[in-house]
């Protein structure tokens, strides 16, 4: 297995490898994961959904053999959540058993102060590694070979969310009040966040990250990525369906289809069997590619000369 | 190449992206110049793709960048100045080879004398007099030159690329070419920087030596013409340059910081486009600084109830404590906008102003009227600004102004919804045409509501003149402004927002 420094020594490089993995990537995104890794970076992913943003990141963990750590943001998402959490059943436990202990120790002490300073001698045991719950981002840190962390829909999150990532994003470390810094064991995690644009994501953050923007891809890389993907689909028919996409999204759509229901709708053709698209097949499999009734609505009386469109 | 002039050029390339209204930061600068480090200046689509990841941080400014990358790289050699320098040192060689060359050939024999020419060209195109005029010197064969007079001339004749681009940027620093503001000024620039730096003089001299008797002299005149051509090429690309750097590229920023100012009834039709930008733009900036604040906590106050019933599990030692908080909702807006004949000429911006609201803020409620009020949030949900806008003034704008109508309208349709989280807008010039007021139907909304907001697109003095009935509204309005321009517009829904929360 070839190792990261080897695959990410290059562009071209880069991009035969993701292809060996049945991710096809256009030179803007081997680009940015080559700078990434080289500059250790973040990247920011934006796009509309289904470009394949969340992929890029899984396929890159599995290209470099490093484990995915993934965390899926959301509304109300906080630090106890993201980064660490103290494990209070364990604490409470370990007090109520350490009680009885408690005489042993404190033996011989007179008087209040030197009961303390006794004390004192123990530390902080109960704020230590022991008690600590690791929340993916401290996991991504603390991974012996370095990893490939997922920060997935960063604009699901709050405002306030963005601000604790800095830390981490700029100096790969993160601080907790009663342990102190802790940074990075190895090698720092290669980051991908992704974005749908549901919000302006902050300068801050910005700055920290490169910026990728995939759009929708062209026909020819579209036709190879169903190809990688679905390799059962007969050429003729890929070339179909993917054109009939790509006339879909010239139309006014409520949603778009995606790269990622094109893969679905080449599935879905295959397991009937179908050898071109006939426009009554067409209209029984609008709802795989379409996700909004009013969307099919509208498609459906277009059917017919769309898929003669790309028939002919 | 060496680190420096990469460092010039990249930071000279970021101050062109700057003036093209994008935000690059000093620690971006600084990626920028690892990541070309490490991608090298080979290969441009490549460095481009490169920069593109770094620079450029939304989608928009993507497009601009990459009008930017090809505009500024396409003059600007991509090894940096000092490259270029060098090429252009070497191109002025060249020219004294082939001038050495013609001289032989001159020598030889008549029957040579295209080819050299056409050669001549190539380098530098020159007019056939000139050429002619070089052939009979070179009769003569290749000989002493006789010293330039002129300061211009001696900087020409000294060969060093180095010197005149100093002295250059010292005659733009004496022109202000800073201040270069659109396009139609470049030429006027060159001219400057050109007089600046001595041209007269030069002219003069050249003019002199061609009509000398001495042959030394006249080879003189013929190098100082062909390098005064240079030196223009020189001085054009140079001003150029300064351009993309110094003024806004599309002049777009000066255009929109005047049509802030216009008043929106004699704004020109073309421009209603960059005003739907600017409103758009307006209308976002408001909102994103109200919905950061809306996220505010307060915290600090500890919830007993929540906390005790949270830390049953750790035998009632309270571990874990819940704070009250309470989190600041975005304000609910009514906007109510007038759309009759007397304010046709408004109606339009404020409609477009209430569709970039609806846009960017979720609860806003939209209403037109002239003489009956009805909802347009829907139209607004529904159809594209333009026909949202075109079709609000076609349904609505038809009768003639009765506001009483219209708040009796507005009080049946939502007088439930009204709660103490709720700001009116009322966009209109209060002419009633002397019909009932109904004032007292504005004073049971401004009681109910938090804030009611009057604007009125009227200049002050022409408030409560003939059928206006301002006095009586503005009674029972929390603020009352004049609002005709976007300015205006900007500072009343800047305050909104602040008073909202």
């Amino acid at each position: 297995m070839a190792d990261i420094e080897t695959i990410a020594a290059s562009v071209a490089s880069l991009k035969e490898n993701f292809e060996q993995h049945r991710y096809i990537c256009s030179d803007e995104i081997a680009t940015a994961v080559f700078l990434a890794y080289q500059l250790r970076k973040p990247v920011l992913i934006e796009g509309p959904p289904g470009v394949g943003k969340t992929e890029l990141a899984k396929t890159a963990a599995e290209m470099f053999s490093l484990p995915l750590v993934r965390l899926q943001c959301y509304e109300g998402l906080d630090e106890s959540k993201a980064i660490y959490e103290w494990k209070y059943g364990k604490q409470l436990l370990y007090t109520q058993v350490l009680k009885e202990a408690l005489d042993e120790v404190l033996q011989g002490a007179k008087g209040f102060t030197q009961s303390v300073s006794k004390l004192h001698e123990f530390g902080d045991i109960f704020f230590s590694n022991e008690f600590l719950e690791p929340r993916p981002l401290l996991k991504a840190l603390r991974e012996e070979d370095g990893c490939v962390l997922l920060i997935d829909e960063i604009d699901k999150a709050d405002h306030e969310f963005e601000s604790l990532l800095l830390e981490i994003l700029s100096d790969y470390q993160v601080s907790i009040p009663e342990i102190g810094t802790i940074k990075a064991v190895a090698e720092p995690p290669i980051v991908f966040l992704t974005s749908n644009n549901t919000r302006e994501i902050s300068d801050a953050l910005k700055r920290r990250c490169l910026h990728l923007y995939i759009p929708f891809p062209d026909v020819e890389v579209e036709s190879k990525i169903i190809g990688a993907r679905v390799p059962e689909v007969p050429p003729e028919l890929q070339r179909q369906l993917v054109e009939f996409i790509h006339e879909l999204r010239n139309l006014d759509l409520k949603k778009l289809p995606a790269i990622s229901e094109t893969i679905d709708w080449a599935r879905t053709l295959v397991l009937l069997h179908a050898e071109s698209l006939e426009p009554k097949l067409v209209k029984d499999t609008l709802n795989v590619i379409l996700k909004f009734q009013e969307d099919i609505d509208n498609v459906h009386s277009e059917v017919n000369a769309l898929a003669a469109k790309v028939t002919k | 190449m060496n680190a420096q002039t990469t460092d010039r050029t990249i930071s000279n390339f970021i101050r062109a992206l700057r003036n093209a209204d994008i935000r690059v930061s000093t620690a971006e600068t600084l990626d920028a110049l690892t990541a070309v480090e490490l991608v090298g200046y080979e290969d441009r689509d490549y460095l481009k793709r490169a920069l593109s990841l770094v620079l450029p941080k939304t989608e928009d400014e993507k497009v601009t960048f990459d009008a930017c990358f090809d505009q500024f790289f396409a003059f600007q050699d991509v090894r940096g100045e000092a490259e270029a320098a060098l090429s252009d040192g070497s191109e002025a060689e060249d020219q004294d080879s082939e001038d050495g060359g013609d001289g032989e050939g001159g020598g030889a024999g008549g029957d040579r004398q295209a080819q050299p020419g056409g050669k001549r060209k190539k380098s530098k195109s020159k007019n056939k007099n000139n050429l002619f005029e070089e052939e009979e010197e070179e009769d003569l064969g290749p000989g002493e030159m006789t010293d330039p007079n002129s300061a211009l001339g001696k900087l020409l004749m000294a060969n060093s690329r180095v010197e005149l681009a100093v002295q250059m940027s010292a005659a733009g620093e004496a022109v202000n070419i800073r201040d270069i503001q659109i396009f139609t000024q470049k030429g006027l620039y060159a001219r400057r920087v050109m007089d600046q730096m001595g041209l007269a003089d030069l002219n003069q001299e050249i003019a002199d030596l061609r009509q000398a008797p001495a042959v030394p002299a006249r080879r003189l005149g013929q190098q100082l013409k062909a390098r005064r051509d240079f030196l223009r090429e020189q001085v054009r690309d140079y001003v150029e340059q300064q351009f993309l750097l110094n003024a806004d590229v599309s002049g777009k920023r000066l255009r929109e910081e005047l049509l802030r100012k216009v008043k929106l009834s004699n704004v020109e039709h073309r421009n209603f486009r960059l005003i739907q930008e600017i409103v758009y733009k307006m209308a976002k900036k408001l909102s994103t600084l109200h919905s950061r604040r809306k996220k505010v906590f307060k915290r600090g106050q500890l919830n007993i109830s929540r906390t005790l019933r949270n830390n049953m599990s750790y035998d009632g030692a309270i571990f874990n404590l819940h704070w009250k908080s309470v989190k600041v909702d975005r304000p609910k807006v009514f906007a109510i906008c007038d759309v009759s004949g007397s304010v046709a000429n408004y109606a339009r911006f404020m409609l477009m102003f209430l569709y970039s609201l609806d846009e960017v803020m979720p609860k806003v409620r939209s209403f037109a009227f002239s003489s009956d009020l009805a909802e347009v949030t829907e139209l607004f949900n529904r159809n594209k600004i333009e026909d949202a806008i075109a079709k609000t003034l076609r349904d609505y704008s038809g009768g003639s102004t009765d506001y009483g109508q219209a708040l009796l309208d507005f009080k049946k349709l939502c007088l439930d919804d009204i709660d103490n989280r709720t700001t009116i807008i009322i966009l209109g010039d209060a002419r009633n045409n002397f019909g009932e007021a109904h004032a007292e139907v504005l004073k049971e909304l401004y009681d109910r509501s938090k804030r009611v907001i009057w604007l009125n697109p009227e200049a002050r003095l022409a408030w409560n003149t003939g059928d206006s009935e301002m006095r009586k509204y503005g009674a029972y309005s929390h603020q009352v402004e004049e609002c005709n321009s976007l300015m205006h517009l900007e500072r009343v829904v800047g305050n909104l927002l602040r008073h909202t929360n």
